[in-house]
Order: structure tokens, then C-alpha cells, then sequence
């Protein structure tokens, strides 16, 4: 019988981890991106006039496509570490704000853009990279990228949106740390910021 | 010559910060330049891109592209990719003479056929293996980096029109120099208007949102638009009192990757955090 579990590590070994799968877990991770692109659409469509049906739509969009609480620990770096438990829920329920008030101003600049999802190639041991276009009528396609993490059993989130090679996350990130820093490394010094931040664009900035 | 040679990793993640040791010094030189794009570059490209007609804009933006092409050819050459050398070089071919000496660009008519690609000596030297060295950001120019200005300053050198011109002592080729960098600031300042007022508009400190947007912009570019290989990991999130050392996971190790961080409890805790 030693033979035959010979031949099965091999087999494991050749053909890594269900390739099957992972073609699943692509469809599902484009299918995930794809909806969000029809969503937020029609999302344009029905709230072209109110902004603050607009804030609404997005924040719901954002919660229920995007893994907030991981992009948030995420960008807050090696900081979370040090940051109390009340600072940890004050600075996600700000950072989740920040994101739905900047992308509801993206929305006002909507332009007849349309959206096409190319493909998709695994990233990692748990994502998938979704690749799309922005295209634009009056200019260049923009390439945007979707990080997209499968928790299985359909449960898929996205974790990071890369526009021209550019990662959200990381930029994000490298903003906070900054901030921080030059704020000797008081992490309330940058939920003010935040604060200030969400206040500006409110005020339609 | 790691795949990210513009960040180092401070947090032993890979995902750390842009190497800026004079940031003080940057950050003057970086509200300067807001200053003079305020009162001069930003209202005659605001001009320019409203007013001046588009054909005629878009005939500017390809002849500036066709007088690259020598040096791009060179760069594509030194950084070894053939492939791109023969379509700089068939560009170059089709845009004199179907182009009209390279006022169309015609080789990439309507996003069809072979598009533009910018290669730098910046892009070369990175994949020669040159880090990115210090932040820098340049008077008028903004940011850039130590090999990235390097690059620069060797490509100013080598250009061909501008060996002629220093040559020649011609007052005609020195102004066409001029003009065609006067030309060539107002043409990228003027499709960059409103991506650079969004991200004015959406950060919280400008200066470090441009420095990461620079590096990471060109890590992009060195890789030739190519998806990065091997991102590092975005560890999942976690409540404090779940980072345990005591490794939690569902998955088999495969041995190809060593992974710094110990494996994270994937424990979902949204809605306690935002409801």
C-alpha cells in the first residue's frame, strides 16, 4: 500500500489543491465585483439628485461588498497594536465614514462611465485579483484591480482596490502612519484628523 | 532587487514606508510647488485643457511622445525587453510616415493597434537593480526620487534634439527646446487637473498621499503595467485578544512560502464594531 499513497502525494503534489475550486472561487470573486459595478450604477441612476441618498446607498454597498474592519486594521498599520480597545472601535467607525464620504464624491463626478470585468488570476493563498476597466467616453480606460478574499461556503469580501498599480490599502496606510508619526506616534491625533477629514468633505470640500 | 524596492519593510509585513529621511526639507519644496501651481501652472493648463481645441491638444500630446521615441528605444533596449523595443520602433516607423512626421499617432488609432509606453532611464536603472533611494521632491517637477532624478538628469543629457541644439548654437533649436518643455508640463498637468484635485480634496495629509501615490505609481511603471507577482498578504482582522501565538488554520502549509506573520484566527467581529 506504500506505493499507492506514493502515487497520491504525487498527484497532490502535480495537481496543487483543486484547481477545479479555484476556477469557482474566481467566478464567484468576478461575479461579486461585477455586481458592485451594476449596483453602484443604478445606484447613480436613483440618487443622481439627493446626496444623502447617495452616502446612504454607498455605505451600504461598502459594507456588504468590502471587508471594512480588515482594510481599516490594515491601514492603521503596526499602530493597531498599540491602540486601545475604545481608540480600535472609535478609528474603524471613522475610517468606515472617511471611505463612504469620499466615494459618495467620487459618485458626483460620474460621467457616463461604464465598467468591464476582464478576469481574474488567484493572488495568494486566499484571494483572487479581479481585473477591470473604467471606461471613460471622454479619455483613457482606467485599469482597476480588485483584491477579493473567499471565507468559502460564498462568502466572499473585497479587501483592496488597486487603480493603475496603485493599492488603496497601502496608500491609505502610508497617509495614516504618516499623520501619526509626525504627531509623535498619538494615535487620537490621527482620529482628529479624521474627524476633520469627514467634516471637510461634508461640507462638500 | 525585491518587488518593492520603493518601500522598505519597517514592519517586516512589506508594507512599509516610503524612505523619506528629509522630509522636512521635501515638504517646503513640496509647498512651493503648490504655490507656483496655484498662481501659474494649474490656470494655463486649466486654460489649455478648456480652451485650446482637443484635436490640437491631442496632435501635441503625440508629437511630444514621438520625440521620445529615441530615447525610449534606448531604455527599452537597456532594460533588455525586445519585445518593446520593436514596438517603439515600428511607432516610430508608422507615426513618420503615416503620422505626418508623428503629429498622429496613428500606430495607436482609437486604442487599437500598438499603444504608447513610457520608458524612462529612472525605469532602467530600477531594473538594473538600483533602489529607489531617498523621497526627493524637485522644484516645479514634485516628486521623484534619487534614482528617478538621476534618471532625469541623464535623460536630459542624452536626448538627441537637445545634442543637437547645444551643437548646432542655433537659437531656433533652443527655443524649440524650450517650448517643448514649456509644452510637455502644460500637456501633463493638464490631464492631470481632476484626478490631483480629488486626491487634494480626499486626504487627510496631502503630502504623505502623493509621496506613497509617486512610489507606488512607479513600481507600477517598472513592472511595465504587469500585475505585481507575490503582493504581500493583508492579514485578516483580528480583536486584540485573539492574537493568540497559537497558530489557528484550516489550511495545509505549502512549503513555497514563508509567510512572517503567524496565522490569524479568522473570527468575523463586524457587527459587534459597527452596529
Amino acid at each position: 500500500m506504500r506505493w499507492a499513497s506514493y502515487l497520491l502525494l504525487t498527484l497532490l503534489v502535480v495537481f496543487p489543491a483543486g484547481k477545479a475550486a479555484a476556477t469557482q472561487d474566481e467566478a464567484a470573486a468576478q461575479a461579486l465585483v461585477r455586481n458592485l459595478g451594476d449596483e453602484a450604477i443604478e445606484l447613480l441612476r436613483e440618487t443622481s439628485a439627493s446626496s444623502a441618498g447617495t452616502v446612504a446607498g454607498v455605505r451600504d454597498l461598502f459594507r456588504t461588498s468590502f471587508d471594512v474592519p480588515t482594510i481599516g486594521q490594515f491601514a492603521l498599520g503596526r499602530h493597531w497594536r498599540t491602540a486601545t480597545d475604545a481608540q480600535r472601535q472609535e478609528y474603524l467607525a471613522l475610517f468606515e465614514d472617511m471611505v463612504v464620504e469620499t466615494y459618495a464624491r467620487r459618485f458626483e463626478g460620474y460621467d457616463n462611465q461604464t465598467f468591464v470585468v476582464d478576469g481574474s488570476r488567484p493572488e495568494g493563498e486566499r484571494d483572487v485579483m479581479v481585473r477591470s476597466r473604467i471606461l471613460d467616453p471622454n479619455g483613457p480606460p482606467v485599469e482597476v484591480n480588485w483584491r477579493v478574499r473567499d471565507r468559502g461556503a460564498g462568502n466572499l469580501q473585497i479587501i483592496d482596490v488597486m487603480v493603475e498599480g496603485v493599492s488603496m490599502a497601502v496608500t491609505q496606510r502610508n497617509e495614516f502612519s504618516s499623520i501619526i508619526q509626525r504627531n509623535g506616534g498619538n494615535i487620537d491625533a490621527l482620529l482628529q484628523a479624521i474627524r476633520d477629514q469627514i467634516a471637510s468633505l461634508r461640507a462638500g470640500g | 532587487m525585491g518587488g518593492c524596492a520603493a518601500t522598505d519593510t519597517v514592519d517586516g509585513d512589506g508594507y512599509g514606508e516610503v524612505y523619506d529621511p528629509i522630509e522636512p526639507v521635501n515638504r517646503v519644496i513640496f509647498a512651493g510647488n503648490e504655490v507656483v501651481d496655484t498662481i501659474l501652472i494649474r490656470p494655463v493648463a486649466e486654460a489649455y485643457r478648456d480652451y485650446f481645441p482637443e484635436p490640437l491638444q491631442n496632435r501635441a500630446r503625440d508629437i511630444l511622445r514621438h520625440l521620445r521615441s529615441p530615447l525610449i528605444l534606448a531604455n527599452e533596449l537597456m532594460q533588455g525587453d525586445f519585445e518593446g523595443a520593436g514596438n517603439v520602433l515600428a511607432r516610430f516607423v508608422i507615426n513618420s510616415i503615416a503620422g505626418l512626421g508623428g503629429f498622429i499617432d496613428v500606430a495607436n488609432h482609437n486604442g487599437q493597434g500598438i499603444p504608447f509606453e513610457n520608458e524612462d532611464f529612472g525605469q532602467t536603472l530600477a531594473v538594473w537593480g538600483v533602489d529607489a533611494g531617498p523621497y526627493l521632491v524637485i522644484p516645479i517637477i514634485g516628486p521623484s526620487n534619487a534614482r528617478d532624478a538621476a534618471g532625469l538628469v541623464v535623460e536630459t543629457l542624452a536626448d538627441p534634439i537637445g545634442i543637437w541644439a547645444r551643437f548646432a548654437d542655433s537659437a531656433v533649436l533652443d527655443g524649440f527646446q524650450y517650448g517643448r518643455l514649456g509644452l510637455s508640463i502644460i500637456d501633463a498637468r493638464a490631464r492631470t487637473i481632476s484626478a490631483l484635485d480629488e486626491v487634494r480634496a480626499t486626504s487627510v495629509d496631502f503630502y504623505a498621499t502623493m509621496r506613497s501615490l509617486y512610489s507606488q505609481f512607479r513600481e507600477a511603471e517598472i513592472r511595465d503595467g504587469e500585475i505585481e507577482q507575490d503582493i504581500p498578504d493583508i492579514p485578516d482582522y483580528t480583536d486584540f485578544e485573539d492574537e493568540s501565538e497559537e497558530p489557528v488554520t484550516t489550511e495545509p502549509a505549502r512549503g513555497d512560502e514563508v509567510s512572517e506573520l503567524p496565522p490569524v484566527p479568522r473570527l468575523d467581529l463586524r457587527p459587534d464594531v459597527n452596529r
